[in-house]
């Protein structure tokens, strides 16, 4: 597996850019770059040097969950927002039912939003990331993770 | 036309199960379809959130008071109902059938602990034991195959456990390398490869597929992966043994194997479940009365499927 582990001062500016969009004040997690600008996030007790000598014995393929993209900002993944739902304070989209259906199912959906990433929460659930030109939200859900019919 | 046993298959069942009203209720269940049990994944959601939102929908029953995370869905459902709702998408519960939780809950794993599941995809026992650490700790969560790590991961990530690491190598070698290496575990879970006869029930493909030649080469590479597993295990570390067969080649015969072999003890472990000891002989074989201490889960006896469980400590390091 091709990864880089986050440097304290670059987790400090990904924190710093995360605090300006949604609010988020603290990221309890080892910081891990995978290529394609994906990060991934480790809350385990092995420390790096640790983890590479594991990479020296075994086949590594994942080391945590998946966590956050950047593409200019940063987009959070579907389950993220899930984990540090108490963090997550700005740029959050109420949907309703109507909206909800089509979110789920993989379709943009027109509403009126701040510009940029924004954290959509339906009925106290939030349900993924998507990126909004004001007035409508394109859709980020996993094609594994919408609803089927 | 409803599947039915081979007659070598029916013959050992008759020798395991001598009383005929007992075999009876074996045959009469294994053509009926599982119920639908879910766990709820305490990392996402509490019990009694998720046992609210369910019973919205569903009638909901919790038949374990000690086990709240184990809930029963009561009614008929569509194929894929449980797996396309919103809860099950955001990972607020894994479908996984009640008797595949006994190994977990006899590996009881605890936040901090290092933890090595060797044979986890697709990961229903890896996520219920992330559950159990509440994300800190270590989890090792290790398969073979590339395609069975991409299932692996789809649930890791669904259940969003963060401590975990996902390795890819062959468990006998991992293990060992592990052991020579003295990376040492406080507790591993060898849910090993098996012949799948407690699976009849959810997978009528077993009927067909049984073969009692394999039993004999399930068992050989079973005792293999217990052997290296202990080499991995920290003195005074706990071993959960399991498999979904009732095939005493393959449970009993290689728990006998690590009792006569290694520096272990079985322990007493209180499932919520009702279980049958382990047979003490099989095919003119005599085990250690020991592995009276092993779970045998029958579907009969729980309207469920069927599973076999035993906790090993280790009392001194294996070199």
């Amino acid at each position: 597996m091709n990864i880089r582990f986050i440097k304290s001062n670059e987790k400090r500016k990904i924190l710093e850019s995360l605090n300006d969009q949604f609010g988020i004040s603290e990221l309890p997690y080892l910081l891990i770059s995978t290529g394609n600008e994906r990060i991934r996030a480790f809350s385990g007790s092995l420390s790096k040097e640790e983890i590479e000598e594991l990479g020296k014995i075994a086949r590594v393929e994942l080391i945590g969950t998946y966590f956050l993209k950047e593409e200019g900002l940063y987009r959070l993944s579907f389950d993220s927002p899930l984990l540090i739902k108490d963090e997550i304070k700005k740029n959050i989209v109420e949907i309703n039912d109507e909206q909800f259906h089509d979110w789920i199912r993989g379709f943009d959906i027109q509403i009126e939003a701040p510009q940029g990433v924004v954290v959509i929460r339906y009925n106290g659930d939030f349900i993924g990331c998507g990126k909004s030109n004001g007035k409508t939200i394109y859709n980020y859900v996993p094609k594994d993770r919408r609803l089927k019919k | 036309m409803k599947p039915e046993m081979k007659p070598a298959f029916r013959e050992r069942m008759e020798k395991l199960l001598t009383e005929k009203k007992d075999f009876e209720a074996f045959e009469k269940i294994i053509h009926i379809p599982p119920r639908n049990y879910v766990r709820c994944n305490t990392l996402k959601i509490s019990e009694k959130e998720l046992f609210e939102r369910l019973s919205k929908k569903w009638t909901v029953e919790q038949p374990f008071p000690e086990h709240p995370e184990i809930m029963l869905i009561q009614n008929e459902l569509q194929p894929g109902e449980l797996g396309n709702a919103i809860e099950h998408v955001l990972g607020y519960y894994y479908i996984q059938e009640v008797c595949s939780m006994m190994s977990v809950i006899a590996l009881k794993p605890e936040p901090g602990e290092f933890v090595l599941d060797l044979c986890a995809s697709p990961g229903s026992k890896t996520t219920q034991i992330a559950a159990g650490m509440q994300g800190s700790g270590t989890l090792i969560a290790n398969d073979v195959r590339m395609d069975r790590i991409a299932i692996l991961a789809a649930n890791l990530e669904r259940c969003g456990v963060t401590n975990s690491i996902v390795t890819r190598n062959d468990g006998v070698q991992l293990a060992e390398k592990f052991g020579r290496n003295n990376i040492k575990f406080d507790k591993i879970l060898l849910d090993a490869p098996c012949s799948g006869e407690g699976t009849l029930r959810s997978s009528a493909r077993t009927f067909q597929m049984w073969n009692p030649k394999v039993l004999k080469s399930f068992s050989r590479m079973q005792k293999k992966l217990l052997a290296c597993s202990l080499k991995a295990l920290k003195a005074g570390g706990t071993l959960v043994y399991s498999t979904c067969t009732h095939a005493p080649e393959e449970d009993e015969e290689v728990v006998d194997f690590a009792l006569k072999n290694f520096p272990v003890e079985l322990e007493e472990v209180k499932l919520p479940l009702k279980t049958r000891p382990g047979i003490t002989s099989w095919d003119e074989k005599t085990f250690s009365p020991e592995v009276k201490k092993c779970h045998r889960i029958y579907p009969q006896d729980n309207d469920s499927e069927g599973f076999f469980v035993a906790r090993l400590r280790l009392k001194e390091e294996v070199k």
